[in-house]
C-alpha cells in the first residue's frame, strides 16, 4: 500500500504548506503597487523598453526631471510594441501608463487606429530645433535605430568582405552562413536594396520583385531570426557570418569583444518617440516631461547605455568621440539611408506578412 | 473490473445536487474565460465600425491557404512531439512507479529539472549546446565523428528537442501519477498464473496505466499547440506557428477580429481532435467508465475498434516477448548456480536514464554558464566570475519578481486545485450528459492562445478594478492551470478503487473523513502531480502577467523578458540556477521531514 504514495513523498507537508501560504500572504498583502503611484498626485508612469535603458532612462530623464519639477517619473518596461495594451487602457480609461516611448510605427498605428495617443502641443527651443522627420502632433522622436548588416570579420579574413545588401545576397562571391529576419519589416527593403533599387526608391516597396530577389538567397540562409537579443547570439558564437539585424544588437556582441562589423551604407532606419496615452488625468504633467526631455545633453546622457542615435543633432556635442562613432545618426554614418515609410507599411502589413508567410512554407 | 462493479454498486442520485462539485469550476471559467474571451471572439463576426454580422474574416481564413497550412504544421509539431514525450517518458515513469525510494526520489529531481528553468534560458541553452559552434558540434569534432558542423538546430528536428524537452516531465509525472495506484500484485499474479515477463507487463500492467498515457499525451499535444517561442527560436523557415500568426494579428497588426477568427479556428480544430480522441481511446478512460477493453456494449464502434485492437496487439506484443525469452533461454540456458540475469529490467534502466540525461543535460550546461566573466550565455564559459549573482542580489526588482513570482505560482495553483479537484471527481465518477462537450471547455483555455486571453482579461479587469493587483494575476493564471489540475486528478482517479471509500463509510465514516483520511492520501500523488503542472504553468507565464500588471508588477519570466532586450545574459543562467537550488532545496527539506515524522 505504500507504494500508492511514491510522488507523494516529495512533497511538502499540509502544514508546512499552509505556513508557507500564511507568509506568501503578507508579501501579497503589500498592496498594489501602481494604485499607490497612481494616486499619487506628482507622479507619471513612463513605459519605455526596459533592460538596458531602464538604467540609461533613469539617469538622463527620470532623476533629473524630478529634481527639477518635483514630479516623480516611473519608468515601466512593458512588452514590444504594447499597441494593444494601450488600446485597452484607453477603451477601458484604465491608465497603467501615463505615457510612454514608443516606435514610430507603434504611434503610426496607434493615430491611424483610432484616436489613441494625446496631442503633444508643446514647445521650447530644444523642439524647434529638432529635425522634422522627427516630429508629429503626437509624436517627438528621441532615438534613432537602424537595421543594418553585421558580419563576422574573422569569417572574411584574408578574403574581400562584404560591403552592403548586394554583396549579402552575392552568395557565390561571399560564401559564408546567412540569416535573415523572419518579418516583411527591413527584410522586404533589405531585398529590394539588393536587387539594385535606390534606397530613395524604395517606397512604395515593389513587392513581386522583393520576392523576387528574396527567391535568389531562399536555399542559402541558414537562420531565420525572430527577435533581436537572437541576433546578438547568433553573432557573438559566430553561428552565422552575415546577418542583417538593428545596430545596438550588434553593438551588444561587439562591446563583448566579438570581431563583428556594422556596415551603415544602406541602413533601414526608424525612430522611437514620446507619446502621452489619450486621455490620462496626467497628461500636462507628461507635457513637462516631453518638453524636459527633448535636450541634447539629457539625450546624450542614455546614449552610454544603448547604442541607439540621439534624434537631436546638438547631442553630439556631448558625446564622446569614440561613443559617437556606433551611433546611427552620427554624420559619418547617417547617409545613402532609408527611413522606413511606417505609413506605408501601416496599410500593407497585413497582406505581406501573408504573402511572406505562404512564401516561407513555399 | 473494480470501476464496473463501483458504478453498479453506486446508484445514480437524480436530484441537481450532485452537480454540486462542478458548480466551482463552471462559476469560475464563466466569468474569468468564457465570458470575457467570448466577448472578444464575437468581433471575428462583426463589422468594424458599423457593427453589422460578417463572415469576412472567415471567408480570408478560408480563401486564404496559409492559414490552414500553419494550423496543420501546428497540429503536425505537436503530435510528433507528443509522440516523443509519450514514448520516451514512458519507460521513465514505468522505472520511477516501480524501483526502490532511494533511486526514484533522485531520479524525480532530475526529471522536474527542466521545470524550474525559464523556457527562455532552457531555449536558449539549447542553442549554445547545439549550435554550429556548440558543445555537441565540438565534441563530435574533436573525436573525429563528423567533419563539418552538422545541422542539429534551425530545422524541424531542432524543434523537437526543444519542445520535447519542455513538455516530457509533463508526459512523465502524468503517468507515474497513474502508475503508482497500480497494484504491483496484479503483475504477480499474473506470473503466478503463468505469464512471463513480456504477458505480464504488455496484457496486464500497460492497459492499466493506459488512462495515465491518455492523459500525458493530451496534456502534451495541447500545451504543444500554444508554443512559438521554442519553434520561433531552434526551427527553420517552414516551423511557423499558429500562436504566432494570432499574437502578430493582435499585437502588431491591431486586427482583433481577425486574429479572433484565426483562434476560432485553431480552438475548433482543436477540439475536433479531442473528439476523435476520445471516440477513438476513449478519454471516457479517463472520464470514469471503463478501460477501453472492457467498453462493450456502451462503447462506440469506433472505440471497440480501437479495443479490440489494442487487446490484439498488447497480447501479441506480450507474447513475442514471452517466445523471445523462450527462445534465449533456449540458446543460453539458465545455470542454477548463477542467480538468473534480468536483461528486460538492465534495457529499461539504460534507456530510462538516457532520456534523464537528455533532460538534465541543458540544466547543468546553465549552471557552470552563470559563473562565466563573459556578457553571453555561451560554451565554454571562461570561469571564474561571481558577477552574475552580484547583478541579481544587488538588485531588489530581481529579489522581488521571485519572490512575487513563487508566492503567486503557489497562491493560483492552489485556487486551481480547488476549483478543479471537485469537478474531476464528479467528471470521473458521475455520468451525465455532454461529459466529452464539458471536458472541452475546461479544456478551451490551455488552446486559445495567451494573448487573447490576456487582452480579454485585461477589459473585464479593468471593470472589476483587479488592474494591477496581485488577486487579478492569481486567478488569471488559475485559468490555465485548471485544466492540468482536472485532467491529472481525472487520471489518477481512473484507477481508484472506489470500495474503498465504501468501506470506510461503512465503518462510520462520513464524506469527508473519507475524502481526508482515503481517498487524498491515496491519490497524493496525482493530487501533488496536479499542483506542480498549476505551479509551473503560473511560474513561465509571460503574457497574461504583462497584460494585467501593466508591468508594474514584476514577476520573474517578465524580469528576464526585459533582460533580455539586447541579449540574453548569463544573469538569467544565475536567476534559473538559484531558482533551481531553491526548490530542490524545499523538497529535499520536505522529504527529510517527512522521513522524520514517519520514524517518530
Amino acid at each position: 500500500m505504500t507504494k500508492h504514495i511514491h510522488l507523494g513523498k516529495l512533497v511538502l507537508g499540509r502544514r508546512k504548506v499552509l505556513k508557507l501560504a500564511g507568509g506568501a500572504s503578507l508579501v501579497l498583502a503589500a498592496p498594489a503597487y501602481w494604485r499607490k503611484l497612481s494616486a499619487q498626485e506628482k507622479t507619471i508612469v513612463v513605459r519605455d523598453p526596459g533592460g538596458p535603458y531602464t538604467k540609461g532612462f533613469g539617469e538622463a530623464f527620470y532623476e533629473p526631471f524630478t529634481k527639477a519639477t518635483g514630479i516623480k517619473a516611473v519608468g515601466v518596461a512593458g512588452q514590444h510594441e504594447p499597441t494593444s495594451l494601450i488600446k485597452g487602457m484607453v477603451d477601458t480609461k484604465s491608465y497603467t501608463w501615463d505615457m510612454a516611448l514608443l516606435s514610430r510605427s507603434a504611434h503610426d498605428q496607434l493615430i491611424s487606429e483610432g484616436d489613441y495617443l494625446e496631442k503633444l502641443n508643446v514647445t521650447s527651443k530644444h523642439i524647434e530645433t529638432l529635425p522634422a522627420v522627427h516630429k508629429a502632433p503626437a509624436y517627438l522622436g528621441n532615438d534613432v535605430f537602424a537595421a543594418i548588416l553585421a558580419y563576422r570579420e574573422d569569417a572574411f579574413k584574408g578574403k574581400a568582405a562584404p560591403k552592403g545588401w548586394k554583396d549579402f545576397w552575392n552568395v557565390k562571391d561571399f560564401p559564408g552562413r546567412r540569416s535573415l529576419r523572419k518579418h516583411p519589416f527591413d527584410t522586404i527593403e533589405e531585398a529590394l536594396l539588393a536587387d539594385g533599387v535606390a534606397p530613395k526608391n524604395v517606397y512604395p516597396c515593389d513587392i513581386p520583385r522583393a520576392f523576387k530577389s528574396l527567391d535568389k538567397v531562399k536555399k542559402d540562409i541558414a537562420v531565420w531570426w525572430t527577435g533581436g537579443a537572437q541576433t546578438s547570439q547568433l553573432l557573438k558564437t559566430g553561428e552565422v557570418d552575415m546577418c542583417p539585424t538593428w545596430n545596438g544588437r550588434a553593438q551588444a556582441a561587439i562591446d563583448e569583444g566579438a570581431p563583428v562589423k556594422i556596415i551603415w551604407d544602406q541602413m533601414v532606419w526608424s525612430s522611437e518617440g514620446w507619446c502621452i496615452i489619450k486621455g490620462t488625468p496626467k497628461a500636462d504633467m507628461c507635457r513637462e516631461f516631453v518638453k524636459f526631455a527633448v535636450d541634447p545633453q539629457a539625450q546624450a546622457a542614455w546614449t552610454k547605455h544603448v547604442a541607439y542615435g540621439p534624434t537631436h543633432p546638438e547631442a553630439y556635442k556631448f558625446i564622446p568621440a569614440e561613443r559617437a562613432k556606433v551611433l546611427p545618426t552620427h554624420p559619418d554614418n547617417f547617409k545613402n539611408d532609408v527611413e522606413v515609410d511606417n505609413v506605408y507599411w501601416g496599410k500593407h502589413k497585413d497582406k505581406v506578412t501573408e504573402q511572406l508567410n505562404a512564401w516561407l512554407l513555399a | 473490473m473494480t470501476a464496473a462493479a463501483a458504478s453498479a454498486f453506486a446508484r445514480p442520485r437524480r436530484s441537481w445536487g450532485r452537480f454540486l462539485p462542478l458548480l466551482p469550476v463552471l462559476v469560475f471559467l464563466g466569468f474569468l474565460f468564457l465570458y470575457p474571451v467570448g466577448q472578444l471572439l464575437w468581433l471575428s463576426v462583426v463589422e468594424k465600425g458599423s457593427g453589422d454580422l460578417t463572415a469576412a474574416h472567415y471567408a480570408r481564413l478560408l480563401a486564404v491557404p496559409v492559414y490552414s497550412k500553419v494550423l496543420l504544421i501546428t497540429f503536425e509539431t505537436s503530435a510528433w512531439c507528443t509522440l516523443f514525450c509519450v514514448l520516451g517518458g514512458y519507460p521513465v515513469a514505468y522505472l520511477l512507479a516501480t524501483t526502490g525510494d532511494k533511486w526514484r526520489n533522485n531520479l524525480m529531481l532530475l526529471v522536474l529539472l527542466p521545470f524550474w528553468t525559464s523556457f527562455l534560458v532552457r531555449t536558449f541553452a539549447w542553442i549554445v549546446l547545439l549550435g554550429r559552434n556548440g558543445a555537441i558540434n565540438k565534441w563530435l569534432q574533436a573525436l573525429g565523428i563528423t567533419d563539418a558542423p552538422l545541422g542539429l538546430i534551425y530545422n524541424f528536428a531542432g524543434v523537437m528537442v526543444g519542445m520535447t524537452h519542455a513538455l516530457m516531465p509533463l508526459a512523465i509525472i502524468s503517468m507515474v501519477s497513474v502508475m503508482e495506484n497500480i497494484d504491483a500484485n496484479l503483475p504477480r499474479a499474473a506470473s503466478t498464473l503463468g505469464a512471463r515477463g513480456g504477458q505480464a507487463f504488455f496484457r496486464i500492467y500497460f492497459p492499466l496505466s493506459l488512462p495515465g498515457v491518455a492523459a500525458g499525451g493530451l496534456l502534451t499535444f495541447i500545451t504543444a499547440i500554444g508554443f512559438f517561442i521554442t519553434p520561433a527560436l531552434l526551427g527553420g523557415r517552414q516551423q511557423i506557428m499558429i500562436t504566432q500568426v494570432i499574437i502578430e494579428q493582435v499585437q502588431d497588426l491591431m486586427n482583433w477580429s481577425f486574429g479572433g477568427a484565426v483562434s476560432m479556428l485553431l480552438l475548433v480544430s482543436a477540439l475536433f481532435v479531442f473528439w476523435l480522441y476520445d471516440r477513438a481511446l476513449g478519454m471516457s478512460t479517463l472520464a470514469g467508465g471503463s478501460p477501453a477493453s472492457q467498453v462493450g456494449d456502451r462503447g462506440t464502434w469506433l472505440s471497440r475498434g480501437f479495443a479490440w485492437v489494442g487487446d490484439l496487439a498488447t497480447a501479441a506484443i506480450g507474447r513475442a516477448c514471452d517466445l523471445a525469452a523462450v527462445a534465449w533461454e533456449t540458446v543460453f540456458p539458465q545455470r542454477p548456480d548463477k542467480p538468473p540475469v534480468k536483461i528486460a529490467r538492465g534495457v529499461l534502466w539504460a534507456t530510462a536514464l538516457s532520456v534523464v540525461a537528455f533532460l538534465a543535460v541543458p540544466t547543468f550546461f546553465i549552471i557552470p554558464v552563470s559563473f562565466t566573466t563573459e556578457g553571453f550565455i555561451q560554451w565554454p564559459p571562461k570561469f571564474f566570475s561571481w558577477r552574475w549573482y552580484d547583478t541579481v542580489f544587488e538588485s531588489p526588482t530581481w529579489i522581488a519578481a521571485i519572490v512575487r513570482s513563487l508566492t503567486v505560482a503557489t497562491l493560483s495553483a492552489g485556487v486551481a486545485m480547488l476549483i478543479g479537484t471537485p469537478a474531476a471527481f464528479f467528471l470521473s465518477r458521475q455520468s451525465m450528459i455532454g461529459k466529452t462537450a464539458m471536458l472541452g471547455v475546461i479544456l478551451s483555455p490551455l488552446i486559445i492562445p495567451r494573448i487573447i486571453i490576456a487582452v480579454a482579461l485585461f477589459y473585464f479587469y479593468a471593470k472589476l478594478g483587479l488592474i494591477g493587483t496581485n488577486l487579478g494575476l492569481i486567478l488569471g493564471h488559475a485559468v490555465l492551470a485548471v485544466p492540468y489540475v482536472v485532467v491529472t486528478v481525472m487520471a489518477v482517479l481512473k484507477n481508484y478503487d472506489e470500495r474503498l471509500d465504501q468501506a470506510a463509510s461503512s465503518l462510520g465514516a462520513n464524506r469527508w473523513r473519507t475524502l481526508w483520511h482515503v481517498t487524498f492520501p491515496l491519490i497524493r500523488a496525482g493530487l501533488i502531480a496536479a499542483f506542480i503542472f498549476a505551479f509551473v504553468t503560473s511560474l513561465d507565464e509571460l503574457t497574461i502577467a504583462l497584460f494585467v500588471s501593466g508591468g508594474l508588477v514584476t514577476t520573474l519570466p517578465k524580469q528576464m523578458w526585459d533582460d533580455a532586450l539586447l541579449k540574453v545574459s548569463p544573469t538569467l543562467a544565475a536567476v534559473s540556477t538559484l531558482l533551481l537550488i531553491f526548490v530542490t532545496f524545499m523538497i529535499l527539506a520536505a522529504e527529510y521531514l517527512r522521513r522524520r515524522a514517519v520514524h517518530k
